[in-house]
């Protein structure tokens, strides 16, 4: 390592950590945090009675595990304005990992749901509770514990998935390396350093995880 | 108990919102803004492309189509507004009306000349073919055939190669094309001359080499719309940033040289 590439590795941190905070964090979180929502009703969807409502989860969930995430994106960002749907970059790239982390996560929430004893829907029928609040105090709570690892995956998986939002003209931490890499010719120290940041951002935001475990152990019927 | 399931359900909209809030404070360069304002012409360029379009020491971007085109604007007396994306889905870009021109030397050929509207040329210059410094077996696109060649898949660079006979790679850029030069992944990669002489000079790489000019002249121009109102504009405007000198002083100042004619 020579010193300019010393020297340009010092130099690039502030900028290439001001793409995460401007772009890979934010994308991640807001996605997510959509993408969970989304995927609670889509779980709820699929385990309905009613055969149009799980039907129409199960063909979305397909959709979105069948297809490339950077295709999904494509189509948000270049397909829909022939559309007459033209969404900036930023939105576009929440769209589409929202609706992205809603079927992957849809299937998580939905295998935890079903985890739950038979015998906690029937025990809260006995005090009488009815479907909402059953499934509100009683087994949510439950399959929560049990989604947690797996949907933490998911939104380690997430973090990294950002960096496509790269094609897509949103500025993120891949982006800023690929600007500062362009002059400098110096793509192997930029893409190793942003490598680096994605680890450290993936390690701090999976700190809660174990917490999140502990907490939600309570809930769980022993 | 109830409150601690509405609480875990509220956590994901609290963390939204905080984080809309964080990024909204963010002063960035407005990034391919929807619909097009009047005042404002909207460009599209790769902000990775050197000496033409990249970002400086200070993250600024600039390079020799990022002034040209700014001068063309300020010609018209419009304010301009960049959008930054990679090559290979520029004109998907364009035809989606992110920006309404596109800076990023262009070259001008039959094929876009058909389906895009081409402004007139701002820069000429010739193809090379770049190939390992202790490859002496390549001298002339004859030599091409049969050779792998790595090229971004829409430039015209990749059209040449697949001309000469060589199986073509797909690539980002020429930095990536290089990269896989050095490492004997392909034998050739083709690109703009001045391209190649702006890497050769800021890196000072003597593992790659020119090996010969492909003796085609290129020319570069701005692509926009079919139909667009705006061509016959910048075509005014560049006409009179040649006849004052502008367009010969801007690059003057990138290539020590007069490339735009």
């Amino acid at each position: 390592m020579t010193g300019d590439t010393w020297d340009l590795v010092v130099s690039s941190i502030g900028p290439l950590l001001s793409g995460a905070i401007r772009g890979t964090i934010p994308l991640t979180l807001i996605s997510f945090a959509i993408g969970l929502v989304l995927a609670l009703v889509v779980a709820l969807a699929r385990l309905s009675r009613n055969r149009l409502v799980s039907g129409a989860a199960r063909v979305y969930i397909s959709l979105i595990r069948g297809t490339p995430l950077l295709v999904q994106l494509f189509i948000i960002f270049y397909a829909l304005p022939s559309l007459g749907l033209v969404i900036d970059p930023f939105p576009s790239a929440v769209v589409a990992f929202s609706l992205n982390v809603g079927g992957y996560a849809a299937e998580t929430i939905r295998a935890a749901i079903l985890s739950v004893p038979r015998g906690q829907w029937e025990a809260a029928a006995t005090i009488g509770l009815d479907h909402r609040l059953t499934l509100q105090r009683v087994v949510l709570p439950q399959a929560l514990r049990v989604a947690v690892p797996p949907l933490s995956n998911t939104f380690i998986s997430l973090v990294k998935d950002t960096s496509l939002a790269s094609t897509i003209m949103v500025t993120e931490l891949l982006r800023k390396a690929q600007e500062i890499a362009a002059p400098t010719y110096e793509f192997m120290t930029l893409y190793s350093l942003a490598a680096v940041i994605y680890w450290l951002i993936c390690l701090v935001l999976s700190t809660g995880q174990s917490r999140l475990e502990r907490r939600l152990d309570r809930f769980v019927a022993h | 108990m109830l409150r601690t399931s509405h609480r875990l359900l509220v956590l994901p909209v609290v963390l939204a919102v905080g984080a809309l809030a964080a990024c909204s404070s963010g002063d960035e360069a407005p990034q391919g803004a929807a619909g097009s304002e009047a005042g404002v012409l909207r460009v599209g360029t790769e902000g990775t492309y050197s000496p033409f379009s990249f970002h400086d020491a200070d993250g600024e971007l600039t390079g020799y189509d990022v002034e040209v085109v700014t001068a063309v604007a300020d010609e018209l007396g419009l304010d301009v507004e960049f959008s930054e994306t990679t090559w290979d889905s520029i004109f998907a870009g364009l035809e989606a009306e992110r920006y309404d021109v596109i800076a990023n030397q262009v070259t001008v050929n039959d094929e876009r000349a058909g389906k895009y509207d081409l402004s007139e040329p701002y820069t000429v210059s010739t193809g090379v073919a770049l190939v390992a410094a202790d490859n002496d077996a390549v001298t002339s696109l004859a030599d091409v055939s049969g050779l792998t060649a790595a090229q971004s898949a829409t430039s015209n660079w990749s059209q040449v190669a697949t001309d000469a006979g060589a199986t073509v790679e797909s690539v980002e850029g020429l930095t990536q094309a290089v990269a896989l030069l050095k490492q004997g992944r392909i034998d050739v990669t083709f690109n703009d001359d001045l391209a190649v002489l702006d890497y050769l000079k800021q890196s000072g790489d003597t593992s790659v080499k020119i090996a010969f000019e492909t003796g085609d002249t290129v020319e570069q121009a701005f692509a926009l719309r079919k139909g667009s109102d705006l061509t016959v504009r910048i075509d005014e405007a560049l006409a009179s940033l040649r006849a004052d000198g502008t367009l010969t002083q801007i690059s003057e100042k990138w290539f020590g040289d007069d490339v735009t004619q």
